[in-house]
């Protein structure tokens, strides 16, 4: 196929979904967050450390609303937020006086490892840059970051998710989980 | 091989049938029709490998072979296909090693008025009176219109191959031999056609 005709897309967008199904995704990520940010003004305000960072909206979306896709299985979850995090650390730790190499690399280095390990997940991207670009909070918190918040934020949320998506007849989860 | 594959994998399943099959799944399905679709053709043609692969000669072949030795008198060669009712048998020499096979095409082949090689020239010959053309060759011996050597299998060959090789050289039986040419069995146009039909219990 010539460089452009492969431009037009070859197929259709898939079928949407029943409105139980819109119903569902919206309240297990309703709950999902909602625990995050619970534990977050319980425990984490005025801390030192954080526990809700964006990546976890991103995550909401594959965990509750794309329940069987494999980018949305535990293996991805854990694996893709805490290796994603390390990397992001790790570029910022090596090119923190040249943030626009650190942002790229992280994100890059990201998706690659995430690719190699398979655990694919894309929030996984946005979990690297925060490590990158979130700021003297994130910055302070070094290595940690790949502990509190990526690995135990997208824990509570695997929990919520193991909960919530097993109640209704039509979803189970997960589809595997290594 | 790939040829013949590809003829059983031109499954007619549209991009509409996938689209209403993910309809039927509840919940959101990370692919589209179109990926769908290419993994559903490869993993079609897999099976169809697998299937095609996992039944081997040695499965469908029948052990109990009659066979011929090389200077066993045509007549005694005819009465013994028509008795078992059998259309070729398998030339072999004392060791069991296959020499040549005989079918009716054979016969047929040197009854005829030269190129006479079917059924019908040689009705069509004893009913102008022309008497038995198979009398010439009352004296001769299996070696003599045997077709040599015979097109043979080993017990590995899949089946699929097995009907390739029927219908590429216009044969209907091989002898399956092992490594060293011996006969271990034989393989019919039918062996392979019941396998076809049913895929037994596998």
């Amino acid at each position: 196929m010539s460089y452009f005709a492969k431009m037009k897309g070859t197929t259709k967008s898939p079928p949407g979904v029943s409105l139980t199904e819109v119903a569902l995704s919206w309240l297990g990520s309703f709950i999902g967050i909602t625990v995050v940010a619970i534990l977050q003004s319980l425990f984490f305000d005025g801390t030192d450390l954080v526990l809700m960072i964006g990546s976890f909206g991103a995550s909401a979306v594959l965990v509750y609303g794309a329940v069987k896709s494999p980018l949305a299985q535990p293996r991805n979850l854990l694996g893709g937020h805490v290796l994603s995090a390390l990397i992001g650390v790790g570029a910022f730790t090596i090119f923190q006086s040249q943030p626009v190499l650190a942002a790229a690399a992280a994100v890059a280095t990201a998706i690659a490892v995430m690719h190699a390990t398979k655990t694919l997940h894309p929030p996984g991207g946005a979990t690297a840059l925060i490590a990158v670009i979130g700021g003297e909070k994130v910055h302070s918190l070094g290595f940690l970051y790949a502990v509190v918040p990526a690995g135990v934020g997208a824990a509570v949320l695997l929990v919520v998710a193991l909960l919530f998506n097993n109640i209704p007849k039509g979803r189970r989860y997960p589809e595997f989980w290594y | 091989m790939t040829a013949r594959i590809d003829a059983c994998v031109a499954v007619d399943i549209s991009d509409d049938d996938i689209f209403d099959a993910m309809k039927d799944v509840s919940g959101y399905l990370d692919i589209t029709p179109g990926d769908f679709k290419e993994v559903y053709l490869k993993a079609y043609r897999h099976a169809v490998t697998r299937l095609t692969q996992s039944v081997k000669a040695a499965d469908v072949m029948t052990r109990q072979v009659v066979s011929v030795g090389e200077a066993t008198p045509l007549q005694e060669v005819a009465r013994l296909m028509a008795d078992r009712k059998i259309s070729g048998v398998p030339v072999v020499d004392d060791a069991g090693k296959v020499l040549g096979i005989i079918s009716e095409k054979d016969f047929l082949a040197v009854m005829g008025p030269g190129s006479a090689d079917t059924f019908m020239c040689v009705v069509a010959q004893c009913l102008l009176g022309k008497g038995c053309l198979a009398a010439p060759y009352r004296a001769k011996n299996a070696r003599d219109i045997m077709t040599s050597p015979a097109v043979t299998v080993t017990e590995g060959t899949p089946i699929m191959d097995v009907a390739s090789l029927f219908s590429e050289k216009k044969i209907n039986r091989a002898p399956v031999v092992d490594k060293k040419g011996v006969m271990i069995g034989i393989v019919s146009r039918a062996d392979a056609l019941r396998w076809s039909l049913v895929p037994e219990d596998r």
